[in-house]
């Protein structure tokens, strides 16, 4: 992919896991500056979606295409750190992965930025909330260009959100894009520019979030 | 700092952290080593075997003028098995209840017949039907024998003493019955008052021949008794509890369980704390992250090996054991610690990738340590397919290695064989263990 093209791509993409499909083929495209969020109810294939963008996944078929030097920072539902770790552990470890030159830094920068204590206790002893912020700092390791957020804010404080926010709006200053999935209206409302909607593991809609607004009052008065 | 090193760097961090599980690995193999030891140490136990005396043997017995204290005798050569006394009934119930091995009976008669000379008395023996029957067998045999040697030199003396009265006349008792006997000196003498005719010089010269055949019978007897005697050295060596095979097993077993367990618990644990998928984006290849559980294994196992050499060797020069230790080769011993461990490493990876569950991979591996072992240490010689499985796995290439590379005088050939092995079933299961792990993407 050549400058100008989306940052981000499915092409086709779909996932089976065993028997199931859990995602039928999705195009759909990431572009500069823009907040897609991904709504559906519970097992539409949000989270799959967002984990084949990462390349946590791989398609069954179909690709996904990253433009080139786009770098994707990924916080999937569950938070994904090594919980024996201590906070600041887990953030030297994935900074270093991530090719970061001064990887004690940035860990300690991240720490002071998410309020995450500096303690040399397992992560696994942290509060739910610190676990996620914890989830979150490591995704943004290697200073991404797309952030991919799997329900971000489910477990934060409002102060948080708002921080967590803050932060997405400079990283689309900046040129970079975030997706989202989110059962939250008020967020959707809010953060989103863009809306791509699944059910049952189909891209049902894609569009402004205006054109989705009307797309749910059709889907309800059918 | 490669990205293996990272992971590896981490993977010992998590290891770390978690002494009890760390202290529980080491400890729980090197108990099931000991263990294994004393079973096989079982090969040298006294077996109970009940001692049923029908005929009330005396204290003590003489035969052929020699006097044998009799309890002192069975002591003395029971040194493989434990004699308990017992009477007849009791003896068939603890041998019903397994309680006794075997029954030796004295039955009625048997001093009698061992006062004659002439007979040879009977021993009775009743062996259970249990596995080591045959070895109880051998070892009353061996009682049997011991007993017959110190016999020998009764039943030779009293065999003499009937040459000695053919020989030079006189009265003596056969059977318990009393005999005279005219002699071979007398009767030449006889002859040779005799007009001497060419009957007579026959018989002078059958007697004089005959005379000279029985001066040397009392070296012939005892020389037919004693074809080959064993004259035992006194012991020398390691004992069999610090022998080479037993400290080879016990490192071939500990490294076994550590890596194993740790490899395959520690891959899938990459999924269990969701990390997996963050790894698999491009920060760390699945290929890297088997390697890093392989590098793992081989760490672990050459700490924990080395450690235990260290340890036997210490025992050995403390104990000042005949034949000492072999330090110049533990250098050789670190190589060959390594490659066990990551050949087993692999094989715990492989484990692991199947299993894609910390839990399930633990008690998969866990599942797998005993019949690898086990496999291992069946001779190939008694059954086959059991070393062609053996010859599969990692296991016992380790153990011929550290047998090898610590004992052997000249090990190159065989050190080399058995590492071509680690390293080529090593690839193997890592190459299996790659593919798998995509299933913990899953």
């Amino acid at each position: 992919m050549t400058p100008g093209s989306p940052l981000l791509a499915a092409r086709g993409a779909s996932r089976t896991f065993g028997r199931k499909r859990a995602l039928e083929p999705v195009e759909l495209e990431v572009l500069d500056g823009e907040a897609l969020a991904l709504v559906g109810p519970n097992g539409a294939g949000k989270s799959t979606l967002l984990a084949l963008l990462a390349g946590a996944l791989e398609p069954s078929t179909g690709r996904i295409e990253r433009r080139k030097g786009a770098r994707v920072g990924w916080a999937p539902q569950r938070p994904a750190q090594y919980g024996r770790l201590s906070a600041r552990e887990n953030l030297e470890l994935f900074a270093r992965l991530e090719g970061e030159a001064d990887a004690p830094a940035v860990a300690g920068q991240l720490l002071e930025s998410f309020r995450l204590p500096d303690e040399a206790s397992p992560s696994a002893n942290l509060s739910v909330g610190n676990r996620q912020r914890l989830n979150l700092a490591i995704s943004l390791l290697g200073s991404p260009h797309v952030l991919l957020l799997d329900e971000p804010t489910a477990a934060l404080d409002p102060e948080q959100r708002r921080r967590l926010w803050e932060r997405a709006a400079a990283l689309r200053e900046a040129g970079g894009a975030i997706v989202f999935a989110t059962q939250n209206l008020d967020e959707l409302e809010r953060e989103a520019s863009r809306v791509a909607a699944l059910r049952d593991g189909r891209l049902v809609f894609a569009g402004p979030l205006a054109e989705y607004d009307r797309f749910q009052a059709e889907s309800l008065s059918a | 700092m490669s990205r293996v090193l990272l992971l590896l760097r981490k993977d010992l961090l998590i290891l770390r952290r978690s002494p009890l599980l760390a202290g529980i690995l080491i400890a729980y193999p090197l108990a099931i080593a000991v263990l294994v030891g004393l079973v096989a140490s079982y090969g040298s136990a006294k077996p109970r075997v009940a001692f049923v005396d029908e005929d009330n043997l005396p204290a003590t017995v003489v035969l052929g003028g020699h006097r044998f204290h009799v309890d002192r005798t069975i002591r003395e050569v029971s040194k493989n098995v434990k004699l308990v006394r017992l009477d007849h009934d009791e003896a068939e119930r603890q041998l019903r209840d397994g309680r006794v091995v075997a029954v030796v009976t004295v039955p009625p008669g048997f001093v009698a017949t061992l006062r004659g000379l002439v007979r040879s008395p009977q021993l009775e023996l009743e062996l259970s039907r249990g596995a080591i029957s045959s070895r109880v067998e051998q070892q009353v045999q061996a009682l049997v024998y011991s007993l017959n040697r110190q016999l020998q030199t009764a039943y030779i003396e009293s065999n003499l003493r009937y040459v000695s009265l053919i020989l030079e006349g006189g009265d003596g008792s056969f059977i318990g019955q009393p005999i005279t006997v005219l002699g071979i000196a007398k009767a030449q003498r006889l002859l040779a008052q005799m007009p001497q005719t060419a009957r007579t010089r026959t018989l002078l010269d059958f007697l004089h021949d005959a005379r000279l055949a029985l001066a040397n019978t009392g070296d012939a007897l005892r020389s037919t008794a004693h074809p080959i005697e064993l004259v035992r050295v006194p012991g020398r060596g390691r004992t069999q509890l610090l022998s080479a095979s037993v400290e080879a097993y016990a490192l071939g077993l500990t490294i076994t369980f550590l890596a194993l367990l740790l490899a395959a618990g520690s891959l899938a644990a990459e999924r269990d704390e969701n990390v997996i998928g963050r790894l698999a984006r491009g920060l760390v290849g699945l290929g890297h992250l088997v390697w890093a559980k392989i590098a793992l294994a081989a760490v672990v196992a050459l700490t924990v090996g080395l450690a235990i050499a260290i340890a036997f060797g210490t025992i050995i020069e403390v104990a000042n054991v005949t034949g000492g230790v072999a330090w110049r080769r533990l250098p050789l011993l670190v190589v060959g610690l390594v490659l066990a461990g990551g050949a087993l490493g692999a094989l715990g990876a492989l484990l692991g990738a199947l299993a894609r569950e910390a839990r399930s991979a633990s008690l998969v591996a866990l599942l797998v340590v005993m019949p690898v072992v086990f496999l291992g240490l069946i001779p190939p010689e008694i059954v086959p397919p059991a070393g062609w499985l053996s010859n599969a796995l990692p296991f016992v290439h380790s153990v011929k290695f550290f047998r090898s590379a610590l004992y052997d005088l000249s090990p190159w050939g065989e050190v080399l064989r058995e590492s071509l092995w680690l390293v080529a079933l090593g690839a193997v299961f890592g190459a299996l263990a790659r593919v798998e792990a995509r299933r913990l993407l899953v």
